[in-house]
């Protein structure tokens, strides 16, 4: 192998940097054009290791200049599909790091490479020998890729034409990679870099969940397992669906229960009320239920003012973190306002009812067309009593679900407790039907109470209020 | 890839010794990494160059633009060349500048990413210099881990030495595994002199070296002047390239 090439190729080459005084020439990065790319092909469309350049090669080219570069390697083989191809491309980059004094960095549109004047001192002349080493990788490492061949380009004109047609192809992924879900995958990734101060913290981050601190969305968890197994984010294997809806796994409520020393066994990924996933500290927003109006708030961390409950964030976010399932709180990372599981075993967007406009705006395109205008922000309301005369006038479905409407009044109280004995959820659970009757009693019934619940932590199996006579 | 973080209190010159450090190590063909990680950005103005973007703006990029990237994106590649596309690229020397401090929300991952880029990018280098404020702030956040040595300036101020003493409780609380702690004394005159050896002795501090007042060094200083201007046989360079014998720079 040393023979073929004039170069050496090695793992331990990675992490190789090669500094503007060692440089010979340099391709794309941020002062130039370059992308990467793979594609599949049919198999008799392929002329195993070949290559074509398109453009000057190394030899024709001036010393500590920079060039734009072009990188298309077509692929086939009985099990190579067309899902494979990011797989494949993003080795480019580990394997062009293994040739020693070559330099890769980033990826896609955003490559960036260097050549070391040793490499050009021990022989090194054409791009045909990176190129050729490199689909020699490919192959070794990945041997469902049965045939390969190279197009590289360095001619800018051409490289612009190409990268027109590739920025087309890496959307059409982007696409399909948003169309992701939890169901698609086997594992979900645990993360544990806020157990330092959030000891009992389960970081599940899964397709349809971005980490509470907004920063790590599933594909950042396998790339990071991958590359370090041990290290802070690591592989859950899903395991049994029990609750499709909540989304309770087997495989999560194991791993709760190691991670949180014995704390949590059940997490529901998708449940704001029932075994909610557990809060850091580190979460971007924090959502939090009125029961007044049995609806849920969110606020962001950049949001300054006051909550219609009353609360900041600073203050909501101090009750809320620590790495505890608390009722009526839950801590989520913006990114998740944008899954179509979005709290989904609690109503979803049709149980949100206040978001700060910021972060209304934020996740605009992704709020539901029929409650867009029925989530209300500080600019429409700023206390409860307003925000419930703007849920009633703009029809917002938790109105529906609200147990006391005027007509009911009339009912005879002794029946209407039955009713709510009914309706009362299990012991432990902040209850998200509680019926409290309080838009009766603001609203317009003038008996002469009121009852307000600002910052409550409550357990309640029944609450029956009856008029004396 | 020996890695020293010479910190110090506010005035005291430690960047002025960092630079004059880094060019008496830059003629002896070593390859080095000076890495600015006080958020008062001032070791380029000493060296002489200017750096326009900083780590902190690169970190600030990867939080404000995350949603917006490609899903599958490598986020750690990404930072990884950002990270290079800032790093300013001199003869003999490169110069990082860490710049901005964590601003509120979350910056576990993104300082988790960081710290990977660092180790791989510490390696390239014969010797890391880091220029920090007292607070030691990078160092406590393991940004850059596996610090060999801590030098700490002192001037001739008692205030000084505290400090100093203060960093070396500082090391052990945060549990930094550093191997040596060396105090240069700085602005050293014939009257200050004997008192603050004597100072250095009573707080058990291990001194590596004296740097004298130096008329040429202080004149650059006020005008704001490159130090690497300063003479090579000026009081203070002179005693800057024994410090560097003594510690077998």
């Amino acid at each position: 192998m040393a023979d073929e090439y004039p170069f050496e190729i090695s793992p331990m080459f990675e992490g190789e940097r090669v500094r503007k005084d060692d440089l010979y020439i340099e391709f794309a990065g941020p002062k130039s054009k370059g992308f990467e790319l793979v594609r599949v092909a049919e198999e008799n469309e392929i002329e195993d290791d070949g290559f074509t350049l398109i453009g000057p090669d190394i030899s024709e080219m001036e010393e500590g200049l920079l060039y734009p570069l072009g990188m298309i390697y077509r692929i086939s083989g009985a099990l190579v599909e067309p899902d494979l191809e990011a797989i494949v491309e993003r080795r480019n980059h580990d394997f062009q790091n293994y040739i020693q004094g070559m330099m890769h960095l980033n990826q896609r549109y955003d490559v960036w490479l260097r050549i070391s004047k040793d490499m050009i001192a021990n022989g090194l002349e054409s791009l045909e020998h990176i190129a050729k080493a490199t689909m020699m990788l490919f192959k070794n490492e990945l041997s469902f890729i049965e045939k390969i061949e190279a197009v590289y380009i360095t001619d800018l004109e051409k490289v612009e034409e190409e990268l027109t047609k590739a920025m087309e192809i890496y959307a059409a992924r982007d696409e399909r990679t948003k169309n992701l879900h939890d169901e698609d995958v086997d594992n979900f990734y645990g993360c544990t870099l806020c157990q330092s101060f959030a000891p009992t913290s389960v970081c599940v981050i899964t397709p349809d969940r971005i980490a509470l601190c907004g920063a790590i969305n599933w594909f950042d968890g396998r790339a990071a397992a991958k590359v370090d197994p041990e290290g802070p984010q690591f592989a859950i294997e899903k395991g049994e669906c029990l609750d499709v809806i909540g989304g309770e796994y087997t495989g999560v409520n194991e791993v709760a229960l190691k991670m949180s020393g014995g704390e949590y066994n059940k997490i529901k990924l998708h449940s704001f009320f029932e075994f909610p996933h557990t809060s850091c500290g580190c979460f971007e927003v924090v959502g939090f239920f009125m029961p007044e109006v049995d609806g849920i708030g969110w606020v962001d961390r950049d949001y300054t003012g006051l909550a219609p409950n009353g609360l900041a964030f600073s203050t909501m976010a101090g009750q809320t973190g620590g790495g505890k399932q608390v009722m009526g709180f839950l801590g989520v990372g913006i990114n998740y306002f944008r899954s179509p599981k979005f709290i989904q075993a609690d109503g979803g967007w049709n149980r949100t009812v206040w978001m700060p406009k910021d972060l209304k705006n934020k996740v605009l395109s992704d709020i539901p067309s029929s409650i867009v205008d029925k989530v209300a922000t500080q600019d429409d309301v700023d206390d409860l009593d307003k925000l419930k005369q703007f849920l009633i006038d703009k029809e917002h479905p938790v109105v529906e679900k609200w147990p006391a409407k005027e007509e009911e009044k009339a009912k005879p109280p002794e029946k209407k407790a039955d009713e709510v004995g009914q309706v009362a959820p299990g012991p432990g659970v902040f209850a998200p039907t509680m019926p409290l009757d309080i838009p009766s009693m603001i609203g317009g019934g003038g008996e002469g109470i009121k009852v307000t619940l600002k910052n409550a932590k409550i357990s309640i199996d029944k609450i029956i209020i009856t008029n004396k006579k | 890839m020996r890695v020293i973080a010479i910190t110090g209190k506010g005035g005291t010159g430690k960047t002025a010794i960092a630079a004059m450090l880094i060019r008496s190590l830059v003629s002896k063909n070593m390859t080095i990494l000076a890495v600015d990680a006080d958020p008062d950005t001032n070791l380029p103005e000493a060296l002489g160059d200017t750096v326009e973007e900083t780590v902190g703006d690169q970190r600030e990029f990867m939080l404000r633009e995350r949603d917006n990237l490609p899903p599958d994106v490598d986020k750690e590649r990404m930072l990884e060349s950002k990270i290079y596309s800032i790093l300013a690229e001199r003869h003999g020397y490169d110069l990082l500048v860490m710049g901005r401090p964590d601003g509120p929300g979350c910056y576990c991952y993104t300082n988790n990413l960081l710290r990977g880029i660092m180790d791989r990018i510490v390696k390239n280098y014969d010797l890391t210099i880091i220029d920090t404020a007292a607070g030691l702030e990078h160092l406590s956040r393991r940004i850059i881990r596996d610090v060999d040595e801590l030098i700490v300036v002192t001037d001739g101020s008692k205030r000084g030495l505290q400090t100093a003493q203060r960093i070396r409780v500082l090391v052990d609380e945060i549990g930094l595994n550093i191997s040596h702690m060396h105090v240069i004394l700085n602005k050293v005159t014939p009257q200050n002199r004997d008192r603050l050896i004597e100072l250095v002795k009573q707080l058990e501090l291990e001194m590596v070296g004296m740097v004298p007042y130096d008329e040429a060094l202080a004149r650059l200083d006020l005008e704001g002047i490159s130090l690497m201007e300063l003479p090579k046989n000026s009081l203070a360079q002179v005693e800057i390239d024994k410090i560097i014998m003594k510690l077998g720079m």
